[in-house]
């Protein structure tokens, strides 16, 4: 794993929005600590901001009442918090065992020809970045790719080169 | 060969929909639960064999029997449904395709147990699954068989979702309920075991996904109807997932105690591209692969298993074909543990990257026949000297690597290369 | 009297606590369990597994020690050739990615890392391929610098700022080999007792920036002390060190372990306070601003004191029980007023419900029990009335509170016999040098009643002479502090039956009441 510990400082404070101020509030009710709503509170700030800058880690610490080192802790931990901005389309190439043995590499090669970025990178215009994960559990349609959370399953060049197509 | 038990509503257009579920037995069991005593329902679970799913394949009925009697505090139900174990790809099914089996499950287990409150973990990966489980959910809830009174038998039981996000080693039982607790998600130490010392120090049952949804077969039908299927000691019915070089890669439910080559060659269609077979890994990547001799005489169960010093692990079945480059492969393999590894144990942690690192040297012609000792031996070193099992769920695989495959590792190592295909280019 | 247990350690008996773990229950008996992460005070983590050791017919056979409760009749064996290999082991695992900083580390010298390679490894590197690296020199705020590279990963420091502080200024971010400790960025250390940070890392990952290049380890003579900062009178390590051609100085102070008073840390004023031991020292002896002999100085305090008329001797809360009786008695004989008045040394609210106590007198309790007046009232109406001011080391404007009476200790002639050059010894008209209290040794009690004993520790080039031997000199009756506790113990009830040569090493509680004060 690289580090990835450096922070973004937007110099925007965040805060939740109505929605995601209600989901919170929500979910709260149903742990008997606070501290369990680290981990959802994270998942809310990506929905709404796409990604989780340094603000958001203190506001989540603040709205918990707990440290801002230890939601920083589990924003470094848990690899699916993205700590920089990423594409409007993100792109995640299950790199693990079964999606290897079935050609994943194949993928990737596409990806750095047609749109130029290697794994951990974004494109120049923002619409695209790109993710070796681990085993995305989707082995029997190996290799996968999820695009923004969708699934893709058994994927060539061909059908990869089309699902671009598809991605405005 | 292959049967229709927690399968049985997977090919059911709109299974996951509460009405249609419903039509085809969802909840029926419920009367018959609440008629017996949890104790009861504990022994039913015992005498079906009933073994963890997840990959330790402890027996369920016993694991619950750990709880204490005397309780002073809520016991818990973590529900493991985190499933990143490579090759693995079953419980996935069940909460798309059936999850009222699941919440079925859940309700029967909270009862047995004591369990008011439970949780679902589940991988942060699953994105559609998980509006699919939450709106199932929603729907029991709606539907009364959730919340305070469930069926309308004066039980409560609250069901919350938690997604995780990105961790394989949060499917470990302890690092999941440090997970669910807002911690990162690194192993305890055991004793005290959770079903003493569990989630928010509370007694808890953890189970995976697959194990609480075979229960409501069981109580429907019996232990004995359980045991009708598979061997004397693993009893069932698995959800095999069978992928890698063949020919028709899925999931698959079939009785425990089939010949392993006969699956693979009748039901997944045998390797693909008329290409030689190499090896097979019987029950995901933690598993320590079979040569192709000792692939003929395993059989899908935990004794075979274990008699050919491998696991029956989750039942991720991945057939190696001829091409393989088997040091890749392993260089696959621990890359993945090594990314996994949580960080808080010295041999895990140092030990998996310096293992990766050898690879890698290996494989750019830098190696030496040292080298491939050394990985052997640090296998040895790090295995069953940490805090939890990932460790071991890496150097027990490498270890049959190294031992059934040593020449491709030798070539390397001697000739800087190898003969086969480049799968992996990086 | 803890439950006791026999069990077995490498095929020998031994008598342990029960329920203790096998670290600290052992320990005792003077074996060690080589470790990093566990801390008496921060509980046991489990994660280094330097701990591991093997129990014969014991399931599982391999446990870490930190967890496991002593039993009867355990056998645990730390001597196999198998455990012996772990250890090995598991130090080539801490040392592959470690940085060889020893040349550079302040920690080298006192480094668990290299302790324990010295004691249980020796052996070659076998690491040839480029070693994980990470952040170097990292300040975290109130003077801790962190090295990532050379960080075991123990953990102690997170848990302390959780469990100690409960400022949560530090975690452990990323997984597996890329974990590093770091803070929040834009939320460094801020707390009192970051400092203890720096002691209670194995290795060389915390460094303290004060200390930082100064001394090496190996050259520091370890003197066991108390901290003279406020009344809580923490025990410390005094580490000092005469270099050749300059004088015997303190580098540092460190945490020094007693339960019964600040357990295992102390704070970071208290710490840093050495600096007060070696700077701004008042050395010469002046007499109207000439400097003098000490013989001289003496001769000139005789004999002002005998001219004087009405003398008012002022005594220090910082003294030593000794010293406070033979200022009393040399007060006595010479007919002066005494008082030990000092309220400048109280800080209202800046103490805290952990170590920091709102007084920062050492021995407040002393001046009680020997029934010295600190009755502000009184002192002032003496200070009016004398024509002679004797002042032993006492700070009274450490805080504002004292400012009004500058004019009036102007007026007066005034003699100060001073560790420190202080505002409110400049203008006396004899200075008399005297030790400060990590050059002399004596009995002080805390705020809760707890008497402590402590040693000599630094011996200066030009040896001071204490508050007590300034006494003697100037004829007072109490030559030693033998003496002074013989008639110590004859008069204050509460300390009849102390034996200062048998007070424990952790102090002895002294329950006080009105009646136990001394009757005068």
């Amino acid at each position: 794993m690289s580090d990835r510990s450096q922070l973004i400082v937007t110099g925007e404070p965040f805060t939740f929005d109505a929605e995601r101020d209600a989901e919170f509030e929500r979910l709260v009710k149903r742990y008997p600590t606070r501290e369990s709503m680290i981990m959802p509170a994270l998942w809310l700030t990506q929905e709404q901001q796409g990604w989780i800058s340094a603000e958001a880690i203190a506001y989540i610490a603040e709205r918990i009442g707990t440290y801002a080192a230890k939601v920083y802790e589990l924003a470094t931990f848990y690899t699916m918090y993205h700590l920089k901005p990423v594409g409007t389309y993100h792109i995640c190439v299950c790199r693990t065992l079964s999606c290897y043995l079935r050609s994943k590499q194949e993928m990737i090669e596409f990806l750095a020809d047609e749109i130029g970025i290697r794994p951990g990178q974004i494109s120049n215009d923002g619409k695209f970045s790109l993710e070796e994960v681990e085993c995305l559990g989707h082995c029997g349609t190996a290799p996968v790719v999820q695009v923004n959370g969708e699934f893709h399953e058994d994927m060539d060049v061909e059908k990869l080169k089309a699902l671009l197509a598809t991605l405005e | 060969m292959e049967v229709k038990i927690l399968s049985a509503k997977f090919d059911i257009e709109d299974s996951h929909l509460l009405k249609t579920a419903e039509q085809h037995g969802a909840y029926s069991t419920l009367d018959k639960l609440f008629s017996m005593k949890p104790a009861d329902v504990i022994e039913e679970v015992k005498n079906s064999g009933l073994r963890g799913r997840g990959g330790a394949g402890f027996p369920a009925g016993i694991k619950w029997s750990f709880l204490p009697k005397d309780l002073d505090r809520p016991v818990y139900l973590a529900v493991n449904s985190d499933e990143s174990e490579p090759a693995t790809f079953k419980d996935r099914y069940i909460l798309v395709r059936d999850p009222h089996m699941l919440i079925e499950g859940i309700i029967i287990c909270s009862y047995a147990i004591g369990c008011h409150v439970s949780y679902i973990y589940i991988r942060g990966e699953y994105t559609s699954q998980v509006r699919i489980l939450q709106q199932a959910i929603d729907e029991a809830y709606e539907a009364g068989y959730l919340g305070e009174n469930v069926a309308g038998k004066g039980f409560s039981l609250d069901v919350t979702v938690h997604r995780g996000a990105g961790a394989y080693i949060c499917g470990e039982e302890t690092a999941l309920l440090e997970s669910i607790e807002g911690k990162k998600g690194q192993p305890r130490s055991k004793p005290p075991f959770p079903a003493v010392v569990g989630l928010y120090d509370c007694p808890t049952i953890i189970n995976n996904v697959q194990s609480i949804a075979s229960l409501p077969f069981i109580i429907e039908n019996g232990a004995d109807a359980y045991k009708a299927y598979g061997t004397e000691k693993s009893s069932g019915t698995h959800l095999f997932g069978i992928s890698g070089h063949v020919e028709k890669p899925g999931l698959y439910e079939l009785p425990l105690g089939l010949p392993l080559m006969e699956v693979i060659e009748k039901v997944a269609g045998g390797v693909w591209k008329n290409r030689k077979l190499k090896g097979v890994i019987p029950g995901g990547s933690s598993t320590p692969v079979l040569t192709v001799d000792e692939a003929k005489t395993v059989t899908l169960d935990y004794e075979s298993m274990a008699e050919h010093k491998t696991m029956f692990g989750s039942g991720g079945i991945v057939v190696l074909d001829e091409t393989v480059d088997m040091v890749k492969l392993v260089e696959n393999l621990i890359d993945f543990y090594h990314h996994e590894s949580c960080g808080q144990c010295t041999p895990c942690r140092e030990g998996l990257g310096w293992m990766l690192k050898i690879v890698k040297k290996l494989i750019a012609g830098d190696g030496s026949m040292s080298d491939i000792d050394l990985l052997v031996e640090l296998c040895d070193n790090i295995e069953m000297k940490t805090v939890c099992v990932l460790s071991a769920a890496c150097t027990m695989p490498v270890r049959s690597y190294l031992n059934k495959f040593r020449h491709e590792f030798e070539a390397y190592a001697k000739d800087k290369g190898s003969p086969h295909n480049d799968l992996g280019k990086e | 009297m803890a439950e006791m247990v026999k069990l077995f350690v490498n095929g020998q008996e031994v008598e342990v606590e029960a329920g203790k773990n096998l670290i600290d229950a052992v320990g005792a008996v003077g074996i060690e369990i080589p470790h990093f992460c566990y801390h008496p005070a921060l509980g046991a983590d489990g994660n280094c597994r330097m701990c591991l050791v093997g129990i014969e017919d014991g399931r599982p056979p391999l446990v870490p020690a930190c967890k496991t409760p002593a039993q009867e009749g355990m056998k645990v064996r730390l001597d196999t050739d198998y455990i012996k290999k772990i250890q090995r082991d598991i130090l080539e695992f801490e040392l592959i990615n470690h940085p060889v900083d020893c040349p550079v580390c302040d920690q080298a010298g006192e480094c668990t890392l290299q302790d324990y390679y010295m004691t249980y490894s020796l052996e070659d590197s076998r690491m040839q391929v480029p070693q994980v690296t990470k952040g170097k020199k990292m300040d975290f705020g109130c003077g801790v610098i962190h090295d990532q590279e050379r960080c075991v990963l123990c953990g102690r420091c997170v848990r302390f700022t959780r469990q100690i502080t409960k400022t949560g200024e530090l975690g452990i971010v990323n997984r597996t080999d890329a974990a590093r400790v770091n803070i929040f960025p834009g939320k460094p250390l801020d707390n009192r007792y970051a400092l203890n940070i720096v002691d209670i890392c194995p290795v060389g990952a915390m460094t303290s920036e004060d200390f930082r290049f100064k001394q090496r380890a190996w050259f520091l003579k370890r003197d066991e002390g108390i901290c003279h900062g406020c009344s809580r009178g923490c025990n410390i390590y005094i580490d000092h060190h005469r270099e050749k051609y300059k004088d015997d100085i303190i580098y540092r102070y460190r945490a020094r372990t007693n339960l019964l008073v600040n357990g295992y840390f102390i704070c970071d004023e208290g710490r840093l306070s050495y600096r007060l031991e070696n700077d701004n020292r008042q050395t010469e002896t002046l007499v109207s601003t000439n400097k003098v002999s000490f013989d001289e100085g003496i001769k000139a305090v005789l004999d002002t004191l005998r001219a004087a008329n009405k003398v008012l001797m002022l005594v220090s809360p910082d003294c030593t029980l000794e010293q406070m009786w033979a200022v009393k008695s040399i007060a006595a004989l010479f007919g002066a007023a005494l008082s030990g008045y000092s309220a400048a040394y109280i800080k209202d609210g800046d103490g805290d419900d952990y170590l920091i106590c709102d007084d920062k007198a050492a021995n407040r309790k002393g001046l009680e029990l020997l029934q010295i007046n600190t009755d502000r009232a009184t002192f002032e109406s003496d200070l009016n009335e004398t024509d002679l001011f004797i002042n032993f080391d006492n700070d009274l404007f450490f805080t504002p509170c004292n400012d009004p009476l500058k004019p009036l200790l102007e007026s007066k002639r005034s003699i100060a016999i001073c560790s420190r050059k202080l505002p409110v010894f400049s203008t006396a008209s004899i200075v008399l040098p005297t030790a400060s209290y990590t050059e002399y040794g004596g009995s002080v009690i805390n705020e809760n009643g707890v008497l402590q004993r402590f040693s000599k520790a630094v011996s200066k080039n030009v040896e001071g002479h204490d508050i007590l031997e300034i006494t003697r000199l100037l004829g007072g009756p109490v030559i030693d502090a033998e003496r002074a506790w013989l008639e110590i113990r004859e008069t204050v009830p509460i300390l009849a039956d102390v034996q200062p040569e048998h007070i424990p090493a952790e102090g002895l509680t002294l329950t006080t009441s009105e009646d136990d004060h001394v009757g005068s």
